[in-house]
Parts: C-alpha cells; structure tokens; sequence
C-alpha cells in the first residue's frame, strides 16, 4: 500500500513535469520577446492562484480519504473571508483577532457539519450541501451585496511576518501539506481515517472510534477552507460573498487527480496539492494558446477523466500482482 | 504504468491544443511558427470581458478582430473567466502582465479588487484601458462605455414617460458590478422625480438569466398591479420566454441591451424600450486607444463617452439594419 501510494505521487510528479514541458515548448516566443510562460514571475502566479485551491483540497483529500465529502469549502472560503473583513474593516478590530474570527467560521461549520454526519447519519453529500447553501447565505447577509475592502487597513507593501505577501498563500499551502502529510501516514489519527474509508466496519470492530475520526475530518476540513478563505483576504485584500463560487468542484477535481478515491481509503494530501498545480498550468498556460479560449474547460474535464481512468488501471493492476 | 499514464497525458495536451488551435491562426499541433527577426513584430492586446459565458460580449470580439484585421499590425488576445468570477479575472489579468503584453483592455467585474493590479501593469509599462465597466480608482489610462448613470436616467425618464408618471415599478440588477450599481442610481434618481411612481422592489438577479425569468414571474404574481419592470441589465431579454408571465397591456417593460432576441421581442410588444450599447465599439475602439497610446497618442478623455441608442418599436427596423452592417451579416 506505501508503495502503491509513492508509485502514485511519483506519476503526479510527472505529470505536472510533462505538462510544464510540453507548454514550455509549445509556447516557445517568437524571436525577441521572453518566454511567455516559463519564467520565474508566471511560476509565482501559477503558485499564488493555486494555493486557494491547494489549502482547501489539503482538507478535501483527507474528507476524501475518509469516504466521504465535501461540498462547502468554497462556501466556506467566502464566509471566512467575510467574517475576517467584517471585523477589521467594520469594526476596527486588530487583525490576529479578526483572523481568529474568519478561522472560527471553519471549526463552526466544520462541527455542525460533523454533528450533522455523525448524530443526525445525514449523508456527507446532503450534510455539507446544506452547509454550503448555509454559509454563503451569511455571507450575502453579512455583506448585502457589498465587500470589505482588508487592502485599505493594511499598511502598503505588508509583508506579514517579513514574507512578500504574493509568497503567502504558497507558504500557507505546503506547510499544510507536509504536516498533513506526516500526520496522515505517520500517526495513528491518519491511519484511522485509512481505515474508515477502505473498510468501515472492519475499522469499527478493530476498536477504532469511527464517529470521533469522522467528525474531526469535517472539523479539519472546514478549518484549512476558513484557512484559504483567510489567505485569499490578505492577498487579495477584499472580503465579499460571491468570491470562489464553484471551487467546491475544483478542489474535490484536484484531491481526485492527485490519487484520491471517492470510494475511500485512497488517496494522499500531497498528491492532492500536486492536483491544484496540474490544474493551475492549465488554468494559466490554456489561455495563451491563440483560440483555446473556449477549448480549455473542454481539455481540463477530458484530462481529469483520462486521470482517473489511468488511476483505476492502476489500481488494478497492483491488486493482481 | 507510469509511461503509459505520461504518454496518455502528454497525447491528450497535444491533441487538445490542436483541437484549441482549429479555426485560428495554428493549423496543427505543434509550437507556432517563429517569426524571423525581420518580420516587423505584432502589437499583442490583451482584451479581458468579464465572462465568456455573456451574449453582449461576443460583438465587442467581433469589433475587435475587425479592427486588429484592419490595422494589421495587432494581434487580439481574448479571455475571461468562464462565467463571471472576480478572482479568475484578476488572475487572467495577472497572467497577461507576466507574460509582458503590449497593452490590455478589461471591463472590471469589480474596478476595487482589480485596482492594484492594473496598477502594477501601469508601472510595469503596459498600457491598460478599461470599457464596458470601469476602475475608475486605479491608475487606467481611460474608459470607453456608457455614462452610467445617464443612460440610468434615460430609462427612468423613458418609464415616466411611458407611464405617464404614475404606478408601481419593480426594478432588476445584479449586485456587485459598479456600472450596474451606477445605473441603477440614475434610474432611481429620475424615478424620483416622478411623484406619481412607487419602486415597490429592487430584485438582485446575481446575473443569471434563468432568476430573472423566475423573479418577473413571482413578482408579476406578487403584484399584478405592476405597470412597470425596469432593468438595468440585457437579462429580460436574453431569452425568449423570461417575459412569457408579463401582460403588455398592464405591465410596461425597459431593458438595457439590444442583443438578438431582444429586437423580436420588442417587435412583438413584450418590450417597449430597449438601450442598446456600443457593443462593436467596445472591442474595436479598445484596440483603437491601444494603439494610439503606443503610438504616442493619448486619448482625449480619460473617460469617453459611447453614448447609448434608444430602440423602439418605431426605429427597430432601422436599428436592426445598422447591426447587420456591423456585424457582417449583411
């Protein structure tokens, strides 16, 4: 199983290596002019847009993992955003408390949604689209159509804790990956989610707490998406309710390209970032193909088949051998 | 089974950028072909509306590959979020100061959120122009589109006059846009003149054509005294059947926008005022002031007002004419 999941990460690698060469040559500059796509400041651009995605798939791959899903992240982002803007904006609060507020949006939802699964048994499907339509419902009522604009109380050229603010949400992103990461394959926390999701009731009569393992994969979930949706209003620097409307369906798109299993017990919070940053080129190095405009939606839903379909011939192929 | 996964992948890109390149200026997959350093080098624009998914939008491409092809020295690069989200428009806009444009036109779904972006292409030495709907705070050259609030103000004066300044209106925006925000004020603003009239709802339709037909309907039932719908937006008549639950006879109807089917539907008497924009005018004059600007001629204004054409029944025809023209399909 570790190495089927190495075997995995290592194929997402490659992807994302593949794609970057094959829009490297094919977008190849006319004489004179500098490389279009393959330079350092696209590269940041690629990183700062993805990670949004990246912090909330960290927490999508894990619900993932456990068999489950969610669908309120993007609501969620918004929300946190909101809420952060609302208090340092509004009423002049510092920002660290003002954060802390756009965090508690995450462990709110993130508990409702639990006791929602775990006590009512609604199905995670029905439990976090309920949850989705809740918070960006109090966003729309918090903001009345109008925004909160953080970038006008923070001092010009902020660089929280000494880091450009463009390299924050990069930051944010593989931290969280990597101590996703270790606590999914190195602690027996992460185990437990493994074992929900490959085999509920095995994990059941293996003594493991199941309603406790699921409800902190919702808690954790809706934290990194409040995490995001806190990054997204310092980099962007406006909180406003209709902000990553959809992204729900990228996130979840991103954990499933980068190996996880919608049936559970698959999957890997790495190869969910990797994921974001397969969809991140595409998102950046699509447009700047003359006439792919209205192609690329097209390429990036036919690439996240071919994916999975690879995915699943694999998965095959080593359980035979 | 890892190669076989690359070769799928690495296949599927080369085919999808083939099939992204039928109809354009690359015939098949592969980098396009390099220009020698002797061919004089086109001006690359980068024209940005505020979705793909828009009818109204379409005209402004149009206008802008005419101008491009009639230049000759420019080449239009056009793009936008799918639908309309904020965040994928700045990352576009973004994308194209990294990759070094000479100059970029964008109508702003949100002028604050994009502010110092365009900002830094400004400093950057990209020339931006906004149209359509501006960003008025930042450092943008200048903005081509209509008054705002004037054309706000015509269709209040038209409802008045339509109504011969008495009964209820129901009003229909899209929260979040600041040119639907300015419209929206000078529609109140003339209304307001007009003692005689009662705004009983402001709807918020979140740019969806599908809510507007549902809110005219739940609201024509909500109050079937209604003598007006004013919208400050084409959504009304995007569609066909959106004022399928409106009596023409009771209830008067202005909409902004003139795109296809809207000159129908005002030929068959569920619309009687239409605004129409300058749709063509949109990509072809963006290209334009590019131009100039590069060229060392800086416009004008910093804002240039498109003005607005008053459609209705007695000049739709004449109207309908002057658009084929424009369009080619003449």
């Amino acid at each position: 199983m570790k190495r089927l999941r190495a075997v995995r990460e290592l194929s997402t690698v490659a992807i994302l290596i593949a794609e970057v060469l094959f829009f490297a040559w094919y977008l190849w500059p006319d004489a004179g002019r500098a490389h279009p796509f393959l330079n350092a400041e696209n590269a940041l651009l690629i990183l700062k847009y993805s990670s949004i995605y990246g912090i909330a798939a960290v927490g999508a791959a894990v619900v993932i993992i456990s068999g489950g899903i969610d669908l309120a992240p993007g609501a969620v982002i918004a929300l946190s955003g909101v809420v952060t803007g609302y208090h340092f904006v509004a009423h002049d609060w510092a920002l660290v408390p003002s954060i802390a507020a756009g965090l508690s949006v995450g462990v709110l939802s993130g508990l409702l949604t639990s006791l929602l699964i775990v006590n009512a048994k609604l199905p995670p499907f029905i439990a976090t689209l309920g949850m989705m339509g809740i918070t960006r419902g109090i966003a729309f009522i918090i903001t009345e159509g109008q925004y909160y604009d953080v970038s006008s109380r923070l001092p010009a050229g902020w660089r929280p804790l000494g880091v450009p603010i463009d390299w924050l949400a990069p930051i944010v992103m593989f931290a969280m990956a990597l101590i996703f990461q270790v606590v999914m394959t190195r602690f027996q926390w992460g185990r437990s989610v493994f074992s929900i999701g490959g085999n509920e009731t095995a994990a059941l009569f293996s003594g493991i707490a199941i309603g406790r393992v699921k409800a902190s994969v919702y808690v954790i979930s809706g934290v990194l998406a409040s995490l995001a949706g806190v990054v997204l209003v310092l980099v962007q620097g406006q909180g406003k309710a209709d902000l990553a409307t959809g992204y729900e369906l990228d996130i979840i798109a991103s954990a499933v390209v980068g190996g996880a299993s919608l049936a559970g017990g698959r999957g890997s919070v790495m190869g969910a970032v990797l994921g974001t940053l397969i969809f991140g080129v595409l998102r950046n190095a699509l447009p700047q193909i003359p006439g792919a405009t209205f192609y690329d939606r097209l390429i990036v839903g036919v690439v996240v088949i071919i994916i999975v379909v690879v995915d699943q011939l694999l998965l095959r192929r080593s359980s035979k051998s | 089974m890892n190669r076989a996964r690359l070769l799928i992948v690495s296949l599927l890109f080369a085919a999808g950028c083939g099939a992204g390149a039928a109809g354009c200026s690359i015939g098949c997959p592969g980098p396009p072909p390099r220009t020698d350093a002797a061919t004089p080098r086109k001006l690359r624009f980068a024209i940005i509306p505020k979705a793909l998914d828009i009818p109204v939008f379409n005209y402004a491409k149009i206008g802008a590959d005419r101008a491009a092809q009639e230049y000759g020295d420019v080449e239009v690069l056009w793009n936008a979020p799918a639908s309309a989200d904020q965040l994928k428009q700045k990352e576009i806009l973004e994308s194209y100061i990294t990759q070094r444009v000479d100059g970029i036109a964008i109508s702003s779904l949100n002028g604050e959120f994009l502010k110092d972006t365009i900002n830094r292409a400004i400093d950057a030495g990209i020339p931006v122009t906004t149209w359509d709907s501006d960003a008025p705070t930042s450092k943008r050259i200048a903005f081509y589109g209509v008054d705002d609030l004037a054309s706000g103000r015509i269709m209040g004066e038209q409802a008045i006059a339509l109504l011969n300044g008495k009964g209820k209106v129901a009003l229909i925006t899209s929260l979040g846009a600041a040119n639907l925000q300015n419209r929206l004020a000078g529609v109140k603003e003339a209304l307001a003149k007009a003692p005689g009239i009662e705004v009983v709802e402001t709807y918020d339709i979140k740019e969806d054509v599908i809510r507007c037909a549902e809110i005219i309907a739940s609201g024509s039932r909500r109050y079937p005294d209604l003598a007006a719908w004013i919208s400050v937006g084409g959504w009304p008549v995007f569609t066909r059947n959106a004022l399928a639950s409106v009596d023409p006879s009771k209830t008067k109807v202005i909409s902004f926008d003139t795109i296809s089917p809207a000159l129908d539907i005002l030929r068959e008497g569920k619309v009687q005022v239409l605004l129409g924009q300058k749709y063509f005018g949109w990509g072809s004059e963006s290209v334009r002031l590019l131009r100039d600007i590069k060229q060392g001629k800086n416009p004008p204004a910093a804002i240039i007002d498109s003005g607005v054409d008053i459609v209705t029944r007695d000049n739709v025809d004449a109207y309908e004419q002057q658009w084929k023209k424009m369009s080619g399909q003449d």
